[in-house]
């Protein structure tokens, strides 16, 4: 009963790294832009394709990543960072401990 | 103040990737990823769940929640980058039929092997299991108790359960599930070696000129890997990649010499380009002279299936000598491989004659550094030690070996299948750093250091994987318990050798899992499972790296380690229990204490205090044990290894690294084993010095093609191989928890040529039936997508709950390594 509110209330965001086959590096990069919530932030001197994708959950976000990884340019595709933010429990958390601050990342 | 936690988020985001792929991005971005005060995540790093690959993950928890996870860029493995399996890390462990409480098979309230599952108290269940195994101790001794263990065991766990079987109990019979996957490699190493595990490491990644990818699809089965084979072909274009394959799968991709062959013609492959090294006058000679010695093995030694098998009635050398060898010189061997021509072989493989020459002149030119990579191909096959074998005798004769770039390196499947399986020893012949049961100086130290009395561990090697279930059937092993593993849905032959043994009256089955697997449900009691980062532990992977994590979230309340389920466990029996008086005798202080007491408490597990453990850390076990067991099961087992060439650094240190590959010397881990000036173990002025054999010197065997146990013929007209594919790791009981990766590939299917297809009447999606001579399968068709089997060869991974192929599959096993061959049997096909 609580999962579709749940779900609702996420955010996900993943970044990646695409590696193409450097003769498709344009047909590539159509393809992520296509994609809905996606966007290439940078592309290195090799060809790497840097971008992220956003979603409402799981489900939204991996069928997005999906269009793309099937792309037969694309020699190798590494997700990097994925992280999902319940918006309702930051807000209930911002409220109640603005003071309990104790994270780290990790050096 | 939503948009700003997204900004940061997707600004951290952007960071990593960009650090990875190595470009620069808008200052803004980096800036916010230093401001953490806007971020409750707590980050710590973690040895990855999945692959024996050992990628570090950095994991983001929050609320006592696993949310977010990425490649940690201060990894030398994974350099930031994850697979898709990895990034779904922060899902596996909350899947909604998560087990919380012990499952017995009741009915009436009483224990019935027929009965329900129903919830009881751990208090409970460890009550009906000592119990059971009492009865079995009493009525056919320590042989009666058996464990199927796993290479996703910590190390610690491993250690623990290997110490409770052989010392506790007294019973060698315990195995893990990485027999499945690497005992051939293993025996490989040991036979010509001496010495267990690869001598090179990921580092051979960026410094070979050329990579030869034996059966290994590592696009798809080890994908970290994969891309810094990607990233070094495609920055370096000198660089060649050959894959060997039986069908053509994701890997073929990059492949400049891509070959298909026949199921098992891997060995006369091997044989060949020794041959052609031969032949072409590139010996190395002299690396050989120095460093080799030839002998010729034991042949026709059987497929190790029950002593009854036609198969085995045949074989005239299916007995003790099956492992045997004599020494023979280079001319012996030389004429041995020479009729292993280019014209046999290709006719023989179906690989055609300049393919293999070029395979085989990547490895002949002496300009060229090679690395060979398998797993599976080579070690789930009849003949799996010899394949290892013959691959080192390639690398040998070439003096390719144990320097950056020239290595012959086998991968491995599970996180820990190196650390817990091969290094801690939990096979049923071993014991920790390569030693062995059978030994008695080998049983000595272990008795040493265990502070045990002189004959405690029994001489005779268990049972092993295979031979549990065959016995299990047989009522021979009474009171099994497996954990971390779905053997149910991995072993071969399961219809006729593996559900009959668990669901027969005179057996009590425990099986230990945090989900309600296939084999959890054939078992007649369910303990619920901790797993990950709900505990503290440590894995080994494939280039002998050591990694470390702390406890970063509860486990579900009701489930608890395996570590923590073998030692409460063990308070329930005395030494009086499950010890003859002759034994207790030779140490009377034992007496009246449990085997906690004597094999974890007062032992030198116990003497780390809990305040050696922060503060601010979870630590469930220890708490609940009183003394830092983690720690002390490490120091314990790493001081089997430390002077032996197999030095671990202190627990402790583990903590603060991205791992270590042993043997750690000084502080310092070693890349490139066997290699003066590498290897703090390698003599000075040896130039290499392969000291596993006593002289020091590696051998090349002389070792035939033989056929597999079972071929295609006119009434089972195809191969069928099995295996994985990326989205799912294994047996898939915890990626299929994860929705999208269910999605992603939903079902097994059954990959066929599409005139194999039309020849019977078959379209892409139909239903049919997959039948051997064991059992079948129903499954649909695909003709299309990434693998491409060849015609007379079909493809099915084995992830699939639903759609079990192992109802098909084979026991046959290699008679050395008992390791089973799942890449090959015959089948035919027909529409339901």
């Amino acid at each position: 009963m609580t999962q579709n509110n749940h779900r609702s209330s996420e955010y996900h965001v993943a970044s990646l790294v695409a590696s193409p086959i450097l003769a498709q590096l344009d047909e590539v990069k159509a393809v992520i832009t296509a994609v809905e919530g996606a966007e290439i932030h940078a592309v290195s001197d090799e060809g790497k394709i840097v971008f992220t994708v956003e979603g409402t959950g799981f489900k939204d976000l991996d069928k997005k990543i999906d269009i793309i990884r099937v792309h037969k340019g694309i020699l190798n595709l590494s997700p990097v960072y994925h992280q999902v933010l319940d918006e309702e429990q930051e807000k209930k958390l911002a409220e109640s401990d603005k003071a309990d601050e104790v994270s780290h990342q990790v050096k | 103040m939503t948009i700003n936690r997204r900004e940061f988020i997707k600004a951290n985001a952007v960071a990593a990737a960009a650090a990875v792929a190595g470009v620069s991005v808008p200052a803004v971005a980096s800036n916010l990823i230093t401001s953490s005060d806007i971020t409750k995540l707590k980050w710590d790093k973690a040895a990855c769940r999945f692959c024996g690959t050992g990628c570090s993950v950095n994991v983001g928890v929050m609320d006592g929640k696993v949310v977010a996870t990425h490649g940690d860029i201060k990894s030398p493995v994974n350099k930031g980058l994850s697979c898709v399996k990895g990034y779904f890390l922060s899902k596996i462990m909350y899947g909604k039929d998560r087990l919380t409480t012990p499952l017995l098979r009741m009915t009436n309230g009483k224990y019935d092997k027929e009965g329900e599952f129903t919830p009881i108290s751990w208090d409970q269940a460890f009550n009906v299991m000592a119990e059971k195994a009492n009865d079995a101790l009493k009525k056919d001794g320590p042989e009666a108790l058996g464990m199927f263990g796993s290479g996703q065991w910590t190390v610690q766990e491993g250690y623990a359960a290997s110490k409770l079987m052989k010392a506790g109990f007294r019973t060698n019979n315990i195995d893990p599930n990485a027999r499945h996957c690497m005992a051939s490699a293993v025996g490989g190493f040991m036979r010509t070696f001496g010495i267990d595990e690869p001598m090179g490491c990921y580092d051979d990644l960026e410094a070979a000129d050329a990579f030869v990818l034996w059966g290994s699809n590592m696009a798809e089965m080890h994908p970290i890997l994969w891309t810094r084979l990607t990233d070094r072909r495609l920055s370096a274009p000198h660089v060649k990649v050959a894959v060997l394959s039986t069908f053509e799968h994701r890997s073929f991709d990059l492949a400049d010499n891509g070959m298909i062959f026949t199921p098992q013609t891997d060995l006369a492959i091997l044989n060949y380009i020794a041959n052609y090294i031969i032949q072409t006058d590139r010996v190395n000679k002299d690396f050989v002279n120095k460093h080799t010695n030839f002998r010729i093995g034991q042949t026709d030694i059987g497929y190790g299936l029950r002593p009854e098998h036609p198969l085995e009635q045949k074989a005239k050398n299916n007995d003790k000598t099956a492992g045997s060898s004599k020494p023979i010189d280079f001319n012996e061997y030389a004429k041995f491989v020479s009729t292993y021509t280019a014209e046999y072989v290709s006719k023989l493989s179906g690989v055609p004659e300049h393919k293999l020459e070029a395979l085989a002149e990547m490895y002949a030119d002496p300009k060229v550094k090679v690395t060979s990579f398998w797993t599976m191909g080579f070690n789930q096959h009849t003949r799996g030690v010899w394949a290892n074998n013959l691959v080192y005798n390639i690398h040998l004769l070439t003096g390719k070996i144990s320097t950056p770039g020239n290595s012959p390196f086998s991968l491995t499947g599970q996180p820990s299948a190196c650390g817990t399986a091969r290094e801690v020893g939990t096979f049923s012949h071993r014991l920790p750093a390569d030693m062995v049961v059978k030994n008695p100086k080998h049983r000595a130290i272990a008795e040493k250091i265990w502070d045990l009395p002189e004959g405690t561990i029994p001489p005779k090697p268990g049972y092993h994987a295979v031979l549990q279930n065959r016995m299990l059937k047989d009522g021979k092993l009474n009171f099994y318990w497996v954990q971390c593993n779905n053997n149910m849905q991995a072993a071969a032959n399961i219809n006729e050798e593996a559900f009959p043994g668990y669901r027969n009256p005179k057996n009590f089955i425990v099986v230990s899992d945090p989900y309600p697997t296939v084999t959890a449900q054939a078992a007649d009691l369910i303990l619920p499972t901790a797993m990950w980062v709900e505990k503290e532990g440590v894995y080994g992977n494939a280039e002998r790296r050591t990694q470390s994590w702390y406890q970063m979230v509860k486990a579900p309340e009701g489930a608890k380690s395996d570590m923590w389920q073998l030692v409460e466990f063990s308070k329930r029996f005395k030494v009086e229990d499950v010890w003859p008086e002759e034994l207790i005798a030779k140490k009377p202080d034992v007496r009246g204490k449990t085997l906690f007491d004597v094999l974890y408490k007062d032992s030198s597990v116990g003497k780390f205090p809990l305040s050696e453990i922060p503060e601010d850390r979870l630590n469930d076990e220890s708490r609940d044990f009183g003394f830092y067991i983690q720690k002390g099961l490490f120091e314990e087992y790493a001081s089997f290894g430390r002077g032996h060439a197999h030095d671990l650094a202190p627990y402790d240190r583990y903590h603060q690294e991205r791992g270590l590959r042993w043997p750690v010397v000084d502080g310092k881990e070693t890349k490139w084993r066997f290699k003066e000036g590498s290897d703090p173990y390698a003599k000075p002025g040896s130039g290499w010095d392969f000291y596993g054999k006593k002289d020091g010197r590696a051998i090349i065997f002389a070792l035939p093609y033989e056929p597999a146990a079972e071929s295609p013929d006119d009434e089972y007209d195809l191969w069928l191989s099995t295996g994985r594919v990326l989205e799912h790791w294994h047996s898939g009981s915890m990626t299929q928890r994860v929705p999208e990766l269910y999605k992603a590939m939903p079902d097994a299917l059954v990959y066929m040529h599409p005139d194999d297809a039309k020849k019977r009447n078959m379209r892409r999606g139909d239903l049919v039936k997959l039948i051997s001579r064991r059992g079948e399968v129903q499954t649909r068709v695909e003709t299309r997508g990434r693998n491409k089997p060849p015609i007379g060869l079909v493809y099915m991974p084995w992830f699939d709950a639903s759609r079990l192929v192992n109802k098909v599959t084979l026991d046959a096993t290699d008679p050395l390594s008992k390791e089973t061959d799942y890449k090959k049997c015959a089948i035919k096909i027909v529409k339901v």
